[in-house]
């Protein structure tokens, strides 16, 4: 298929999280103008869909949204979602990027988001924004503070029987709308393509994704969002309100079978952060962390652990041999105690949450000639000196996308690749100044 | 007279629906059975409030099943949390 149409910009960013988002922010403030290119149907990334961030317990949703619509409003930013990349190289002085609009089967400019097209929706559909714990619609808008608040068609599990366009005020349900390809062209790129969790069935020793109230730490976060599925911690198998949490540490990361030998470093603090929310959400339960050693290293996380010790919540320095399904849908973790009598011991809890670990949300090969790290994350060229700068002549990257981060150092680094990036286009400006 | 326009959306949905027609009866049959999954919670709950498993042993569904249901039943306001009862919540239908 012929691209359908050719844009030029200064910069383009790969991912609409919140690396892509500032990096994106940061070029624009210079007067850069910026592409963002998001592969969902919104941009906001992994932080968008988390309850609180640590170590302040700040709202992640106030937070982000704040820089969402920055973005979305910025007159420098231009914002493609939805949109699949399917290559990025250089040719000459460009960076040139092909893209695909995959289709919504909605007029994004008709779409006004209110939502009747999902409510008129009769297919119910796992809604795997919220961990597959409720249902959404064939159509849908992903989430309540989603940017842009444009519908989108399912059309795999869509019936056609079109009740969407009946309902639709304005007209925007389009059913025979198509991919469309486009380029764009930039002097730069940042990459920004975040990170996803290590699956839940990774591990057969952990029931194979087969145990009931056997859940993610990202399940958790949305579980603990005041606009979450329940919103409240119930038990998925039953909605029993849980007496007993647990956290299994180092469920995908630190473990050379898995491939994953690496810390995923956000893991010790993330687990503390949702153990303390717990707490206050469900002051009866008991919670429990099982892990093989606490990596709290940057600014107050040390304290904010203390502070979790002192709030009650248990630490078991264990590694859990084995997760099964015991009765009454508790979940029995087995471990060898270290620090009491010795032995296995083997204990049973409501609810179990794996700190699953961090790997690359993308994959360059086929797509983009950059080079990457053994651990598969993008590789920075100089570490010590300039950590964004890729193999690529002009291309940076930012965020997890280059390694496991958490949410404050992935804002440092993408300021810091913006910086690159502006650099970058002030030496093609000025050779001279350079 | 139908207009020209209409008359071709006409035609390209019947093409679409030919195109798509696996995954349509697959949607189909979803509906059917979730129409009738939701009808067995509804009618459960329309003597007032009930936990999920209650829900569930009323309705011959899976307690699990039931919880998913009910929050999407509660995402689009069909139904509404009541108190709790021991460990568990009441769910009871919305007033219309």
């Amino acid at each position: 298929m012929e691209p359908s149409r050719e844009l030029n910009f200064d910069a383009l960013v790969i991912g609409g999280g919140i690396a892509g988002l500032q990096a994106a922010l940061d070029l624009a403030d210079q007067n850069f103008k910026v592409a963002i290119v998001e592969k969902d149907a919104t941009i906001g990334g992994k932080m968008i869909r988390l309850s609180k961030v640590f170590p302040t317990l700040d709202c992640a949703s106030c937070i982000t949204t704040p820089k969402m619509a920055a973005s979305a409003h910025h007159e420098n930013i231009s914002i493609f979602t939805y949109c699949d990349l399917t290559s990025l190289k250089r040719d000459g002085q460009e960076i040139k990027a092909d893209i695909t609009q995959m289709p919504r089967y909605v007029d994004a400019d008709k779409c006004i988001g209110c939502r009747q097209c999902e409510y008129g929706c009769p297919v119910y559909v796992p809604n795997h924004e919220e961990g597959n714990f409720n249902f959404r619609k064939a159509i849908y808008i992903p989430f309540s503070n989603a940017i842009p608040q444009i519908a989108l068609m399912d059309v795999e599990n869509c019936s056609l029987c079109g009740k969407c366009a009946k309902v639709c005020p304005t007209g925007a349900v389009d059913y025979f709308q198509q991919p469309e390809d486009f380029v764009i062209r930039a002097k730069t790129a940042v990459l920004a393509t975040g990170f996803k969790l290590t699956p839940m069935d990774q591990k057969p020793q952990y029931g194979g994704g087969k145990i009931q109230n056997l859940i993610s730490s990202l399940d958790m976060e949305r579980l603990l969002a005041p606009h979450g599925p329940y919103q409240r911690v119930i038990r998925p198998s039953d909605g029993k309100e849980p007496d007993s949490i647990a956290y299994v540490q180092c469920a995908g990361s630190r473990d050379k079978t898995l491939g994953v030998p690496y810390c995923s470093r956000v893991c010790c603090m993330y687990a503390i952060k949702q153990a303390m929310l717990l707490s206050g959400a469900l002051p009866l339960a008991d919670i429990t962390i099982y892990y093989m050693d606490i990596r709290a290293f940057g600014k107050g996380y040390e304290q904010f652990f203390q502070n979790a010790k002192a709030m009650g919540i248990e630490f078991v320095k264990a590694k859990i041999a084995k997760i099964e399904q015991a009765d009454n849908q508790y979940v029995r973790l087995r471990y060898e105690d270290q620090e009491g009598n010795g032995g296995v011991v083997e204990r049973e809890h409501d609810l179990v949450v794996m700190s699953l670990g961090m790997v690359p949300d993308w994959n360059p090969a086929g797509v983009c000639d950059v080079a990457c790290d053994t651990d598969a994350f993008i590789k920075s060229t100089i570490p010590s000196l300039a950590p964004t700068v890729t193999s690529i002549e002009g291309v940076f990257a930012a965020g997890v996308a280059i390694g496991p981060k958490d949410i404050v150092d992935t804002i440092a680094e993408a300021g810091a690749a913006a910086m690159e990036a502006s650099k970058y286009l002030n030496a093609l400006e000025n050779p001279k100044a350079a | 007279m139908m207009s020209d326009q209409k008359k071709s959306d006409k035609e390209g949905l019947k093409a679409l629906r030919q195109q798509r027609k696996a995954s349509i009866e697959r949607a189909r049959k979803a509906i059917k059975a979730q129409n009738q999954n939701v009808k067995a919670i509804r009618e459960q709950m329309k003597s007032g409030g009930k936990t999920i498993p209650e829900i569930a042993a009323g309705a011959g569904l899976p307690t699990d099943q039931v919880l998913v249901y009910v929050a999407s039943l509660k995402k689009y306001g069909m139904v509404i949390e009541g108190p709790k009862d021991g460990d568990y919540f009441k769910y009871e239908l919305a007033p219309k």
